[in-house]
């Protein structure tokens, strides 16, 4: 059997700065024109598209360049007075990914009277199960992804009581794997992106004690490869947005430096398109907001002092969880 | 967007796809505006199947349109029956196929697959389980197609050991399939627990195990796989709940443990005795959470002196275990537990842990810079006896920090909490006074099982390599009076914890600004010296 390690080889020529003029002007224009082929064939996921532009706005202290109003009018708009649920888009079905991204945008923008706030809750709490999994909408699909999303939500509206908080903890520890790890359900391989939404849970729900962390950060370490990027599972490429999954995820575990810092800056900064401004999932790839938030967001979690702090659990700035006077649970070391 | 190129193309090209884009665009709109339409008035109609359906065969993420579909046909189920509804659920599954095709990771095409498969009366999973192998086979690592064969399993419940016996195919079929050997894990302990001994795994299968995955570690050590389960089975071992250490003063008990555990724990296993009396009092979470390492115990009447105390502790087996107690100056009782953080194996694992280690010594006589190769050795080694070959253990992670560069942090960690495991069991064992120092040339990092030492007067950490967010862990030091941080990397004080101390040394944390110092003086009575 040959073998070869799965990664990439940054190039000389790779961009070594933070370009953050290029990433905000990238971020102003994208969307500007709406008959454009991308922006219109991904309307299913509007929603979390905003919320991915604004907080890497937010962070690069460039938010006044998004139009406020007018997305404070949609996320209006998307709310379905039935079942108190937020769509990705006009005409789309309220589910909780969009939900939450809905009232992350407004804590952002402290605007959350804008919305049918009980709704929201009475739509969050609607989703939880006997078994204190989360349904994504009322067709049924358990993930730890709408768990995450629930607890996220509900303390960002500081309303965790209007949910079972001790069987949302044990579900998600349900799926916890040999590897310290956590995967979609109970049985599920162990996935950064998961883990990221497992521990993002268990530090809302003060609960990091749960966890091995031991392992967990272990396996979560050796997700680096020699060119210093990430990759989500064993054997894969690395891919930009495994260094805020990881990073997120080690910071919460309080051991972000069982990474090599350095060669993971390296890597993010390659993933800049010099020409388009905004980040992609390797060197050399076409880039998107969802790439550009998570290089931003990876490189404050590495300390970089021109992006402002980002807060590991929330993937916001921390200037928003602080006025919120939300405590993530960081395990002590 | 995932593993697009950018590609160069001419001004002419260009100008050509977007001619091209545009029009896709055109009949997307088109047929999005439509079926919004249609859906608005209610015509839940085999058009709006077809139009949704075309849409989603070159889109399948728009979960919206999955939606819609499973609303008619919730609705035609309920006059149509038979072949026809059948033949329905087919096509269902035939267009969540193609959808599988244009993006093999699509959560809403999966999905509706699961709904189709529970909502039809005739499900034939046998079917489902054979296009799982064939989508595994294309593809042994789409965990969404492991997810979906676990749904099947869960549903037509074949035997156990078949699954199991299929990740024995899937891995010598190649070693490198991580989704296999984690099904495995899964597998394993549902199989083959050991019931008796209360150990994960039943010993002849923890044999097995173990030779198995060091054939697959050695014939490719470069993958990291098999390492990573090997890594696991050799945790395999039964671990218990015990009382550390408790320190009784006039007001207050706190009582530590080896794991964190709950309110409901501490007051149903632990009971403080003086003179043959159950003292009251009430329960606090030292850190102020559901679950802590440390819980303190507030006396209702305070503790005078020379009395007779004791702790009671019933541990997992259920018996109840007395753990006797020394006193301190005038009012202090501690009680040391018995320590111990060496794996437990039995005698068969140990004869095969022994041969394991034979063969990794072997292997890296030949190629000594093998990390995997060093590092299992190294953690086999821990496994064997912690104690005996301590000094090895370190020297090779201070190895590895050179052979592995990317994660030193991760074994500078790891050398702090082996070497203070064993200082710990000695200074349980023989360590008469209230002192913890580091007794040993390694310079720590973080503070592991630092609730082992909350008795202690003196605490004197000076002359190590810890930052400033090892700080609130220093809340478990009830007792401490005396904290030296003397030399070391600290930078802020923002998040020290609030400590019943009389002295703090903060002399040589030359990054540590003044101000940070003074408004630790502001807040807190105590001396400190800097």
């Amino acid at each position: 059997m040959s073998f070869t390690t799965k990664d990439v080889v940054l190039k000389e020529d790779r961009p070594k700065s933070l370009l953050l003029q290029k990433h905000s002007d990238y971020l102003a224009s994208y969307g500007l024109n709406k008959d454009d082929y991308e922006y219109c064939m991904t309307e299913y996921l509007r929603m979390s598209g905003i919320y991915w532009s604004l907080t890497a706005m937010e962070l690069m202290d460039q938010s006044s360049r998004m139009p406020k109003e007018e997305i404070i009018e949609f996320i209006k708009s998307c709310q379905d007075s039935e079942s108190g649920g937020i769509s990705a888009s006009i005409n789309h079905d309220p589910h909780m990914l969009y939900t939450l991204s809905a009232v992350q945008v407004l804590a952002m923008y402290d605007r959350l009277d804008a919305i049918d706030v009980e709704g929201v809750v009475r739509f969050v709490a609607s989703m939880q199960q006997e078994d204190g999994s989360f349904y994504g909408d009322k067709w049924g699909e358990v993930d730890t992804r709408f768990s995450f999303c629930a607890v996220m939500c509900l303390s960002l509206l500081h309303r965790m009581e209007d949910i079972n908080v001790n069987k949302a903890v044990d579900f998600v520890l349900s799926c916890m794997n040999f590897d310290g790890g956590f995967g979609s359900k109970p049985g599920s391989e162990s996935h950064a992106g998961l883990i990221y939404c497992c521990v993002g849970t268990l530090s809302i729900c003060k609960r990091m004690d749960a966890l091995h962390a031991d392992e967990l950060a272990w396996w979560l370490c050796e997700r680096q490869l020699p060119s210093g990027g990430l990759n989500g599972r064993p054997e894969k490429l690395p891919d930009l947005c495994y260094s805020w999954w990881v990073m997120s995820s080690l910071s919460m575990l309080n051991r972000i430096h069982w990474v090599d810092k350095k060669s993971l800056e390296q890597f993010i900064l390659a993933c800049q398109d010099a020409e388009t401004g905004g980040f992609s999932d390797r060197p050399g790839d076409i880039t998107d907001p969802f790439h550009t938030l998570f290089g931003l967001a990876g490189l404050s979690l590495l300390g970089n002092t021109s992006i402002k702090a980002v807060n590991p659990t929330y993937c916001m700035p921390q200037e928003t969880i602080d006025k919120l006077k939300l405590e993530p649970q960081i395990l002590h070391i | 967007m995932h593993g697009r190129v950018k590609v160069r193309t001419s001004e002419e090209e260009k100008a050509r796809k977007d001619k091209e884009k545009q029009e896709k665009l055109k009949v997307f709109k088109n047929a999005m505006q439509r079926i919004q339409e249609k859906r608005k008035n209610s015509e839940l109609d085999k058009e709006l199947l077809e139009l949704s359906g075309k849409v989603l065969s070159s889109n399948p993420d728009i979960y919206t349109l999955w939606n819609i579909r499973r609303e008619i046909l919730n609705i035609f189920r309920k006059d149509i029956e038979g072949e026809e509804m059948s033949q329905m659920y087919d096509a269902e599954l035939h267009l969540t196929e193609y959808c599988l095709k244009v993006n093999p990771k699509s959560y809403c095409a999966w999905h509706q697959r699961e709904w189709v498969l529970t909502t039809r009366a005739d499900p034939d999973w046998n079917k489902e389980l054979s296009l799982c192998n064939l989508y595994l086979k294309l593809d042994e690592r789409n965990f969404h197609t492991w997810d979906y064969r676990r749904f099947i399993v869960s549903q037509c419940k074949p035997p156990l050991k078949g699954e199991f016996d299929f990740t024995t195919e899937k891995l010598y079929d190649n070693f490198s399939n991580y989704s296999a050997w984690h099904y495995r894990s899964k597998m394993l302990v549902e199989l083959y627990p050991d019931l008796q001994g209360g150990r994960p795994i039943e010993d002849s299968h923890h044999k097995h195990e173990l030779k198995m995955v060091q054939n697959a570690a050695f014939t490719d050590p470069d993958d990291t796989s098999a390492w990573f389960y090997q890594r696991w089975v050799l945790g395999a071992v039964k671990t218990t709940i015990s009382l550390v250490v408790y320190t009784v003063t006039p007001f207050k008990t706190t009582f530590a443990f080896s794991k964190d555990v709950n309110e409901e724990f501490v007051m149903s296993k632990t009971r403080l005795y003086v003179n043959n009396e159950i003292v009251t009092g009430e329960w606090k979470s030292c850190v102020g959470n559901q679950y802590d390492l440390l819980w303190i115990f507030d006396h209702t009447t305070p503790i005078k002196d020379d009395l007779d105390v004791k702790v009671e502790f019933e541990k997992e087996d259920k018996c109840t275990q007395i753990i006797p107690c020394t006193k301190y100056g005038n009012s202090t009782y501690i009680g040391k537990n018995e320590v111990s953080f060496q794996r437990q194996y039995s005698q068969a694992v140990v004869e095969e842990l022994n041969n394991q280690l034979e063969s990794c010594r072997q292997l890296l006589e030949m190629e000594p810079d093998s990390k995997w190769t060093l590092l299992t050795t190294t953690i086999v080694l821990y496994c064997i006896d912690a104690k005996k070959y301590h000094k090895e253990v370190i020297k090779n992670l201070h190895l590895l920090k050179v052979i592995d560069k990317l994660r030193a942090g991760y074994y500078d960690d790891l050398i702090t909490k082996w070497s203070i495991e064993e200082q710990l069991c000695l200074d349980f064992k023989t360590n008469e006074c209230r002192l913890f120092k580091v007794a040993f040339d390694e310079r720590i990092s973080c503070l592991p099982h630092l609730q082992y030492y909350s008795y202690c007067e003196e605490i004197d950490l000076s002359n190590q390599n810890l930052s400033s967010k090892i700080l609130p862990s220093l809340v478990v030091l009830q007792h401490c009076r005396k904290l030296s941080l003397e030399n070391n990397n600290l930078t802020t004080l923002g998040n020290f914890p609030s400590l019943d101390l009389r002295e703090l040394n903060l002399k040589g944390n030359v990054n540590l600004a003044k101000n940070e110092i003074e408004m630790l003086k502001e807040k807190y009575n105590y001396k400190i010296i800097y």
